[in-house]
């Protein structure tokens, strides 16, 4: 009797005790781009600020930008995505636990195949470091539970883009993300702040589907000279880029709409959005079809 | 035989414990054997109040009615682009229908402000100012069979249970603990649709289609609250897959900005 009573209390001792609220977002996911997919995988087009809460030293940084920049500027050949940016942009996900001795989850881990970058979101209650320590294009995660939510915060993020056409995001930004899972799905609110270049948070959701058949590939990136002799960085000069009002033009918006600013994400915004810049195309001409794939008919503006 | 039992008490109260964190579940009696609670008593966030849609998201579909022709983003069938291009505001008018992308696939993508509320202690309710639409979400229940279909269907609610493969057989908690005990999410579930828009212009979803839900709260470090809707919409007839958007809500002190408009077919 006395063997069979310290065998229970070894077995209770095995026992896991009741863990706060968690879920385990391990497995391959697979990226859906029902929202903004002109923009997230062929590309958006030059001068689109629409839905970003900009303000003007984000506008002027952006106008500036030139496509060619990546070509000639080496250390942007293989810039990753950062990690707020990566979760809108090419998104296929894998993700992973890391448990310590005791079986108590101490990280999730993430690769996403698209720069190959990997990302971990400390579990154990450590702290953020010092505002000097390394800044990287991951940044540095720790995560809370809030019931079956994932709360993530991260700092020390270097700079990078919030839109592949020149928006910049500073590295004086947090992230915080809410990370969801509902039935197959992974739903992962970001939640920006830069004190920067935004004049109010930016919130944005992005979805994933659980695809166990889903195999991330590693990411192979060379620098090469592909513009030989370039003596300059491709810029435009305050007040002097020609390309800006193509994306009012071709889709019939107002151009002040297309240049962004929290003011034109709230319903109210439309009772005084100003005329399209120019008459609106009968039908769409571009991207009309961008689906789950690439099968978007781009065609030449008008 | 006693030690037997002795284990599968320790186990079935440690079990049990795991079932407290995630308050009573649905249906079962309350404490002490009274009534079950009822959702709106166990419900595990507060949806209640003003919102506003913040359109930081699809912004050229969203915020103007979009080119004719322009389905981007949405995986639609061959037979729904047949649709789309014949997209014709005026017929729309014509036919009394303006309220065609108003529906619940696509109403919570509009522009505007939504008002929440409990109707009574089992039903949420769900004002929208974007063309003066009204989803009714029964915690409980099932559409009648002879309800005609309409704009926002009949609506199916729940509150997220913790995750198990449906169908699972019940399993022992033995070296193993149930994760994930605490949900805080509102499930619905609307069938029973009348044919509609997933954009104003034009890209259809037909009586067929369902949509599933997922409401998620969440508040950020500088006090502002949000929720989070994940829309799935499936349709067997105009859609490859489902559709998946997810779409975020600011809450507001008050109503002042809340403006019942109605439905526009442009």
């Amino acid at each position: 009797m006395t063997h069979l009573r310290l065998l229970l209390i070894a077995i209770l001792a095995c026992a896991p005790l009741p863990a706060a609220a968690q879920v385990d977002f391990s497995g391959q996911w697979a990226p859906v781009y029902h929202e903004d997919n002109p923009e997230r995988i062929p590309g958006p087009e030059l001068g689109d600020y629409t839905g970003l809460p900009l303000n003007d030293a984000a506008r002027l940084q952006a106008d500036s930008w030139d496509a060619d920049r990546i070509s000639v500027v080496s250390s942007y050949q293989c810039r990753p995505h950062s990690s707020d940016y990566g979760m809108r942009g090419l998104g296929n996900l894998r993700v992973w636990t890391e448990l310590d001795a005791n079986q108590q989850l101490l990280a999730f881990h993430t690769y996403m195949p698209a720069w190959g970058s990997e990302r971990t979101i400390w579990m154990d209650g450590r702290a953020h470091p010092p505002d000097y320590a390394e800044y990287t294009f991951q940044g540095f995660s720790t995560g809370v539970w809030e019931g079956n939510m994932l709360t993530i915060t991260t700092t020390h993020l270097k700079t990078n883009y919030y839109r592949r056409n020149g928006v910049p995001s500073s590295d004086r930004r947090t992230v915080t993300e809410h990370w969801t899972r509902h039935s197959d799905f992974l739903t992962v609110v970001t939640v920006v702040d830069d004190p920067v270049f935004f004049t109010e948070p930016l919130v944005r959701s992005q979805n994933w589907f659980n695809d166990p058949g889903q195999s991330l590939p590693a990411f192979n990136c060379e620098y090469a000279p592909e513009v030989l002799g370039a003596q300059k960085v491709p810029n435009h000069l305050p007040g002097s880029n020609p390309y800006l009002t193509e994306f009012a033009d071709w889709y019939g918006l107002s151009l002040d709409a297309s240049r962004g600013g929290a003011e034109t994400m709230y319903p109210e915004y439309r009772q005084k959005m100003a005329a399209p810049h120019s008459k609106p195309p009968d039908k769409c001409q571009r991207y009309c079809t961008c689906g789950g794939g690439f099968n978007c008919n781009v065609t030449a503006p008008r | 035989m006693r030690i037997a039992a002795g284990v599968l008490l320790v186990f079935t109260s440690l079990s049990s414990s795991s079932v407290i964190a995630q308050g009573p579940p649905q249906g079962a009696p309350g404490r002490g054997g009274g009534p079950p609670p009822t959702p709106r008593a166990s419900a595990p966030i507060d949806l209640t109040g003003y919102w506003v849609s913040v359109i930081s998201e699809d912004w050229r579909w969203r915020m103007v009615t979009p080119l004719k022709g322009d389905a981007a983003s949405i995986p639609v069938t061959q037979e729904a682009r047949k649709v789309i291009d014949a997209w014709d505001p005026a017929k729309d008018e014509a036919a009394g229908v303006q309220c065609k992308a108003y529906g619940a696939p696509a109403v919570m993508r509009m522009p505007g402000r939504a008002h929440i509320t409990w109707q009574d202690d089992t039903t949420l309710k769900i004002e929208l100012d974007a063309g003066t639409q009204t989803r009714l979400l029964h915690f409980g229940g099932a559409a009648a069979a002879t309800e005609a279909p309409s704009w926002q269907g009949y609506s199916v609610a729940q509150w997220e249970r913790p995750p198990q493969t449906p169908g699972a057989p019940p399993t022992l908690p033995i070296f193993a603990i149930r994760i994930g005990t605490r949900g805080r999410a509102l499930e619905a579930t609307t069938t029973n649709l009348r044919a509609g828009y997933l954009r104003k212009n034009g890209v259809p979803y037909s009586e067929k289609a369902t949509v599933s839900e997922y409401f998620d709260y969440h508040k950020e470090p500088n006090n502002d609250e949000w929720f989070t809707v994940t829309t799935v919409v499936r349709d067997p007839q105009y859609l490859n897959g489902p559709f998946i958007t997810s779409s975020d809500f600011k809450k507001e002190p008050d109503g002042s900005k809340y403006r019942p408009t109605p439905c526009s077919a442009r």
